[in-house]
């Protein structure tokens, strides 16, 4: 791929922190949506009792 | 042809650069973008851009090229009032951060993406953001991550945290870094309890500590995906768009009008006074000095003219920013400091004082702070306002009996000899004619309607 000279300076460790803070976000992502599944199972479980 | 100007901040991007000839705008693109401007029209992106005003449209002419890798020549739509992130409030910076994350979303939805993530490319245009830098654009390549990730933070998202947790308003920041604060200094300003604040802690400290360790090590290429840089996106979005900018406590101006104690019947009856000046004389544009919650900006607008409302207060900028007044432009400009010429050789951009000139400048309850709070000369004063406007001024004097005046000298220990009526129109006199004079009803408050003399 052709990629224009780069004129900013992305910064040394600008790449690494984004795949950290990508990785933590995708960890919360998940435990968030586990979390959900949980917490329906049981928010089901009252209505139909 | 003649007239012909590189614009002196066009320097930074290979890609293009902006020149005028005769004062009209136009930006050139260069060959070697070219690629990356036929994906920008070709793919949709401009279309949807332009159809969503977030981005300046421009037509393709066969204007003047301007060096010998000319490609083409882009005349976008031209604005009047230019403006600088040193100027604006943290709801308008806020809104620049928004626009800037928009645009990259949609940008990788077309296989682009924004090689950089500067508050300069954004300008305020009918109440809204708008990016101007039609150039920003690079082919995305899906296996890394934004190239602009650092830039973003620095010039949007820790002026906006300092901000948050210090009330400082963003526009000091912004213009004592123009290139965007960096993490260490953020780290350090913030208080300790930012760091319970999740965004804080990933954006700012996180970044900080890795950087600190890392700097001098070559950077590698990390493996990202698309999914990864949607939600590093998003998540900036999230952050930004919850971030309370609002005062933690009133300030001192946001109430002015109705603690005084004038009250209702003094502001009915100057708004009345200042309806009739505005009716004797015709202008092309305004700016408001010390505007505070815009009322009578507003009534300056009701003429149709742009409107300029400046006030050093950025919650009071703050809140006529979220009316989205299409004629009015809210900056926050101190006048015993307003923005100087800067940049490289003080050329990259111009002065408040070249850029605010207007065809009526109004100054209602301002005078008496410049003279009695900041020792301004009337002399002086009345100098600079001659500057300001082409044509007229409408300016309240309040003598010094009055409570606010009272207010203001009551700690100081200063001189008030040569602040009165007589005075201050000697000194207005000599840059200006007296068109209209009158007392306010109730009060001792005077406006005048000044004229500009032809040479002063």
């Amino acid at each position: 791929m052709t990629t224009l000279f780069l004129y900013i300076d992305p910064g040394s460790t600008s790449y690494l922190i984004q795949v950290i803070i990508a990785a933590i976000l995708g960890g919360a992502f998940w435990i968030k949506k586990f979390w959900r599944k949980i917490k329906s199972f049981f928010t089901r479980g009252k209505k139909e009792t | 042809m003649t007239g012909i100007k590189i614009h002196p901040a066009s320097y930074r991007d290979p890609a293009g650069f902006v020149f005028t000839v005769d004062g009209v705008v136009y930006r050139q693109v260069n060959q070697s973008y070219a690629r990356q401007y036929e994906q920008l029209i070709n793919f949709g992106l401009y279309k949807k851009l332009t159809h969503e005003s977030l981005l300046i449209s421009h037509t393709e002419v066969d204007g003047p090229a301007q060096s010998s890798d000319h490609h083409l020549t882009l005349l976008p739509v031209q604005l009047t009032r230019i403006n600088y992130p040193g100027e604006w409030c943290p709801e308008q910076l806020k809104a620049a951060a928004l626009l800037t994350l928009r645009i990259q979303q949609l940008a990788m939805d077309h296989g682009m993406t924004l090689k950089d993530a500067t508050p300069f490319n954004i300008q305020f245009d009918k109440g809204r953001a708008i990016f101007i830098d039609t150039l920003s654009f690079d082919l995305y390549d899906p296996g890394r991550p934004w190239i602009a990730y650092r830039q973003f933070c620095e010039c949007f998202l820790f002026p906006l945290y300092i901000h948050r947790y210090a009330q400082t308003g963003t526009a000091p920041i912004a213009s004592a870094w123009p290139e965007g604060i960096p993490a260490n200094l953020t780290a350090r300003l913030l208080p300790f309890k930012s760091r319970w604040n999740a965004g804080a802690w990933l954006h700012v400290f996180l970044q900080n500590q890795i950087s600190a360790r890392q700097s001098t090590t070559a950077e590698r290429i990390h493996s990202f995906s698309p999914t990864k840089l949607t939600r590093l996106v998003g998540h900036l979005q999230s952050i930004i768009s919850r971030m309370n900018t609002a005062p933690k406590k009133p300030s001192a101006w946001s109430n002015y009008y109705n603690e005084t104690s004038l009250g209702q019947p003094y502001l009915e009856a100057k708004e009345q006074l200042f309806r009739q000046y505005l009716h004797q004389v015709r202008f092309t544009d305004a700016l408001d000095l010390g505007c505070n919650d815009g009322r009578f900006a507003k009534i300056l607008a009701e003429t149709g003219v742009s409107v300029i409302a400046v006030d050093s207060d950025w919650s009071c900028i703050d809140s006529l920013y979220n009316q989205h007044l299409p004629n009015i432009l809210p900056l926050c400009i101190d006048l015993t400091n307003p923005t100087p010429a800067s940049g490289f050789a003080n050329a990259e951009r111009s002065s408040f004082t070249d850029r605010a000139a207007s065809g009526m400048v109004t100054a209602l309850a301002l005078v008496h702070h410049l003279a009695l709070r900041n020792n301004i000369p009337l002399p002086l004063i009345a100098a600079y306002f001659s500057r300001l406007t082409n044509q007229f001024l409408i300016i309240e004097f309040i003598p010094l009996s009055d409570e606010k005046a009272i207010e203001l000298i009551a700690r100081k220990e200063t001189t008030t000899v040569g602040y009165d009526p007589e005075h201050f129109e000697s000194a207005f006199n000599r840059h200006f004619r007296t068109e209209r004079r009158e007392l306010i009803t109730g009060t001792d408050r005077i406006l005048y309607l000044l004229k500009k003399n032809d040479r002063t």
